[in-house]
């Protein structure tokens, strides 16, 4: 079997004492970038590519690799224990992540993380050695319509977020899609409510927004009563307990699966796969409801299923040289900076690269594991610094992190401005996640339904002449109509209670 | 909660009208289909029925007796929170002027000062390393520019 | 008094030719920024990247690639136009991308053409007509086919009013013929069209299909081109089609604010045309399929302007119907 011959081959390359620091050196740098709110794992990644230049080409991919990885690890980190996504793929994790560091649960939390990427993130990359060239071109049958379907589902589970109001719940999503529409609009180019502000012409930037809502709000909800009595997490604390392995270990599967498949349609983004995983971890459990206040399983569904899809991703690029994120495209950059063009030939010119890279990756989910299970204490020892310091710690790196996204100051003013949005919503028990959800799917959802229509001359039964996004725009009918229906007696209960 | 519920729904109303007002700004129909108009015409008009259902079921709806939590936090929770808010505004105004290192030395080591500590040893020696050592660490090792005041610092 | 006041200001001149002079030859005393208004990764970041890797070590001072991604490049070069022209804030500029985003009236961008001093040319990527294996062969069966069934073709573009659509716009005009167009703001998301047979043809450029094009993926029927491209050798040009006329490139370089000494623009252009004369940069930015050209001084100004008419001429076309 040539797999097996190049699989093997990979390892040896893979396994080189000096390819293997350079791992573990991405693995670290990586984490410390991922680590820093808003920085985000693409920026982080582009920074570091000057370091690799003097580097042989197989090392640098490797670094950088690592750094890909280490960054989004990092970022589960911030998202854990700060409320503070370091970009789309971390947001989900806040929703049960950040309840159980409060409930000083936060080495679990993050033990759980590590583990389930671990387990996604090995079995996609085994997956891509053997699946990657024909699973890659059933991928390229999601066409625009396809995607604009796809996203359509994904925001009619919006209704399983609901909580204590769909109304609100779905308020907060127009609002979402609504704050999507500043800018430029994906039809013309033409700026829309900018009212002249420049900065505004590239919309509001969801890592500022993300950043306030979650990150600023949730200090300053927290500043009405500090916790005084900081919760001292014990050694026996940081592993999850005896009886939540099990239904852990069936959400890794879960969002194992999902992260994968979903990975290999390029271009999808790391949210609808980590949302997507949450929804349907929330609808197989026994105790929906407690999904928010800190359920493992909440943590460690997303978190797979992001690795998951994080090493998918790679297929498209490995096999077609198309990235499917900003973080892949700078990944792909940073190739072809050192003279590796990603693609179906990089796999048969130099099949060393491409193997010793995805065996690297493989390497690269083991040393992160190896890394992180016993930093993970230490991550949580520094929740317990008194919030004086702690607090303003925060907000110094948010600060850094929306700045440095565009060396703007703008950013920083959104990420404030929306700090005070979030705490507003906070009080009213108004869930964020929907309006997040959908100041990011909004666009796409934009774009691809314009462009589905322009390949269909005007003809809006495109969606259903062709059979995938036929099939997926079914699905979301139905899940919008089982959930009404659902709430039906929650309607029912508030109309006799008059 | 039935009070804010409502008047944060009446905002809502009075947003989407604002949205669908300015959508007429903007072509509704394009040589192909929707133009930019379109989304935020219907998107504005559905927001608009969602805020106005919801300010119908808050207002006809009982109020929750079990209710605990009031919107407003009390006085010494607020004034923190206005101390935060005004710190964060500073750090915005004066970012540029004064630059990186500047403002946030200001700001690190003024918050914590506000929040009610008085180590005269750690808070120098943060407020230093998070403005003058992150600089450092950013702008000569990461190369990521961060802004320097008219001071030159 | 009039001898005094002539003196005087000949004096003044003196001082000031003395101290652009002065500072040129001070120049660069700190790091120097280049501005890519794009997100990393892509290939204006990739060239940028490389070249002010190069650059650097002749200017003994960094040169540190900025990203100011956003709104297709207008962010980038609305922020460019004012930066002081010191010298110290460098952008990297696309043609015909930053003219459209200038002519266009409905991008209400806030900086003119004139606001930008274009220095040296980097890259000059032509537009190409691209095809799946299996379908037309040559550039008269499409044209053909087109006549037959007019809108109905499916024609991928990679972003509104740029090269590639210009490029189509040339060759509607020039065929006679029209195809229903389908927009993508990237190259990945167009070439993923392609191949997934979501559309039927593909305007892109060199850069964008090399890869795809090499696995055997793509075919293409013609470059607009003056002279046949060195990465397609046996690939047809729109003149030795019949077509003259049918050009359209996208072309990336670097540019700064305007009013930049001259002295110290001398040396910006000398240290950055000898930087991309390098072996290094040359095999970097093949490897990168992009088609290398160098074009400084009166040169560049004149393909800027030439350009900016070409542009004008369409934009207006366009934004008419």
């Amino acid at each position: 079997m040539e797999a097996l011959q190049y699989w093997m081959q990979g390892f040896s390359v893979a396994t080189l004492p000096i390819n293997l620091m350079f791992a573990l050196i991405g693995c670290v740098l990586g984490t410390l970038i991922g680590v820093l709110p808003g920085l985000g794992p693409a920026a982080g990644t582009a920074i570091l590519i000057p370091i690799t230049f003097n580097l042989d080409p197989i090392g640098a991919i490797i670094m950088l690799a690592a750094i890909y990885y280490g960054a989004m690890y990092g970022g589960t980190i911030t998202s854990v224990l700060v409320n503070v996504p370091g970009e789309a793929a971390s947001v989900i994790t806040c929703f049960d992540g950040y309840q159980m560091a409060k409930q000083g649960r936060g080495g679990p939390a993050l033990g759980i993380a590590a583990i389930g990427s671990f387990v996604g993130g090995t079995f996609a990359t085994f997956a891509l050695m053997v699946v990657s060239l024909p699973l890659a071109s059933f991928a390229l049958r999601f066409g625009p319509p396809e995607v604009f379907a796809l996203l359509v589902v994904g925001l009619s589970l919006v209704t399983g977020l609901a909580g204590r109001s769909l109304l609100a719940a779905l308020i907060m999503t127009f609002f979402g899609l609504l704050l999507a529409m500043i800018g430029m609009d994906p039809v013309r180019g033409a700026p829309r409510f900018t009212f002249g502000v420049q900065d505004l012409y590239d919309g509001v930037g969801f890592v500022p927004v993300v950043m306030g809502l979650f990150g600023v709000g949730e200090i300053l909800v927290s500043m009405e009563q500090p916790v005084l009595e900081v919760i001292k997490t014990k050694l026996s604390d940081l592993f999850p307990k005896r009886k939540e392995w099990g239904i852990s270990s069936a959400a890794i599967g879960r969002g194992t699966i999902i992260g994968f498949f979903l990975g290999l349609i390029p271009g999808i983004g790391a949210i609808i796969p980590t949302f997507l995983a949450y929804v349907v971890e929330k609808k197989v459990s026994k105790h929906p409801e407690k999904f928010g206040t800190g359920v493992i399983e909440g943590v460690a569904s997303p978190e797979t299923a992001n690795n998951s899809y994080a090493n998918a991703a790679m297929v498209p690029l490995l096999t077609l040289g198309i990235p499917g994120s900003p973080t892949l495209a700078v990944l792909m950059g940073a190739f072809i900076i050192h003279g590796l063009t990603p693609g179906p030939f990089l796999f048969k010119e130099r099949p060393d690269v491409v193997w010793g890279l995805i065996a690297s990756l493989y390497l690269g989910n083991v040393i992160l594991l190896i890394l992180n299970l016993p930093l993970v204490g230490l991550w949580a020892k520094l929740l317990e610094i008194r919030y004086q310091y702690l607090y303003p710690g925060i907000l110094l790196f948010c600060i850094l992190g929306a700045y440095s996204l565009n060396q703007s100051v703008f950013d920083v003013t959104m990420m404030v401005l929306f700090g005070i949005v979030g705490y507003v919503f906070r009080k009213l028990d108004w869930p964020l996640a929907p309006a997040i959800l959908a100041l990011i799917l909004g666009p796409m959802m934009e774009r691809s339904l314009r462009t589905s229509l322009e390949m269909s001359g005007g003809d809006l039964f495109i969606f259903f002449q062709r059979p995938i996004s036929a099939v997926l725009l079914i699905l979301a009918a139905a899940i919008l109509v089982t959930s009404a229906i659902r709430l039906m007696p929650m309607w029912a209960r508030k109309e006799s209670k008059n | 909660m039935k009070r804010p519920w409502q008047i944060a729904s009446l905002i809502f109303v009075f947003l989407s009208l604002f949205v669908l007002i300015h959508s007429f700004s903007y072509p509704y129909k394009d040589r192909l289909g929707p133009g930019p108009g379109f989304f935020p015409f219907w998107m504005s008009i559905i927001t608009g029925l969602l805020s106005l259902g919801l300010f119908l079921q808050t207002t006809l709806g009982k109020s929750d007796p079990t209710e605990k939590s009031s919107f407003f936090p009390n006085r010494e929770g607020g004034l923190r929170i206005v101390l935060i808010l005004a710190s964060l505004a500073m750090v915005v105004v004066f970012l540029n002027p004064l630059g990186f290192r500047v403002s946030l030395l200001l700001f690190l080591f003024f918050l914590p000062i506000f929040l009610g500590v008085r180590n005269w040893v750690v808070i120098p020696i943060l407020a230093v390393a998070g403005s003058f050592g992150v600089f450092h660490v950013f702008y000569y090792w990461l190369k990521l520019p961060l802004p320097i005041g008219i001071f030159g610092i | 008094m009039k001898r005094k006041m002539f003196l005087g200001v000949l004096g003044l001149l003196g001082l000031f030719v003395f101290l652009t002079a002065a500072a040129a030859q001070d120049y660069p005393n700190k790091p120097i920024m280049l501005q890519v208004p794009y997100p990393a990764g892509g290939s204006t970041d990739v060239g940028a990247r490389i070249v002010a890797a190069v650059a650097e070590k002749q200017f003994g001072q960094p040169v540190v690639v900025v990203n100011k991604p956003g709104a297709g490049g207008q962010l980038g070069w609305t922020e460019l136009a004012k930066q002081k022209p010191d010298g110290y804030y460098l952008g990297m500029i696309s043609m015909p991308h930053m003219l459209t985003a200038i002519l266009d009236p409905e991008r209400k961008s806030t900086f003119k053409a004139e606001d930008i001093t274009p220095i040296i040319s980097q890259a000059l990527d032509p537009t190409t007509i691209s095809v799946r294996p299996d379908s037309w062969k040559t550039m008269k069966e499409l044209i053909d086919d087109a006549k037959k069934r007019p809108g109905q073709i499916s024609a991928g573009i990679v972003g509104y009013l740029q090269d590639d659509e210009i490029g189509y716009l040339q060759f509607a005009e020039g065929a006679g013929v029209q195809l229903r167009l389908v927009y993508f703001d990237g190259a990945a998301p167009a070439i993923t069209a392609l191949l997934g047979k979501h559309v039927d043809v593909l305007f892109c450029t060199v850069g964008d299909n090399y890869n795809q094009w090499k696995a055997g993926k793509i075919r293409m029927l013609t470059i607009m081109d003056k002279e046949r491209s060195k990465f397609y050798p046996d690939l047809q040009t729109t003149a030795e089609l019949g077509y003259p006329t049918i050009l359209s490139a996208a072309t990336r370089g670097i540019g700064a604010p305007k009013g930049i000494p001259q002295p110290i623009l001398k040396k910006i252009e000398d240290v950055f045309k000898k930087a991309m004369e390098s072996k290094d940069h040359l095999d970097k930015l093949e490897g990168a399929a992009q088609p290398v050209k160098i074009m400084t001084g009166e040169e560049f100004n004149k393909y800027y302007w030439d350009s900016f008419n070409v542009a004008k001429k369409w934009v207006e076309y366009v934004r008419k119907k």
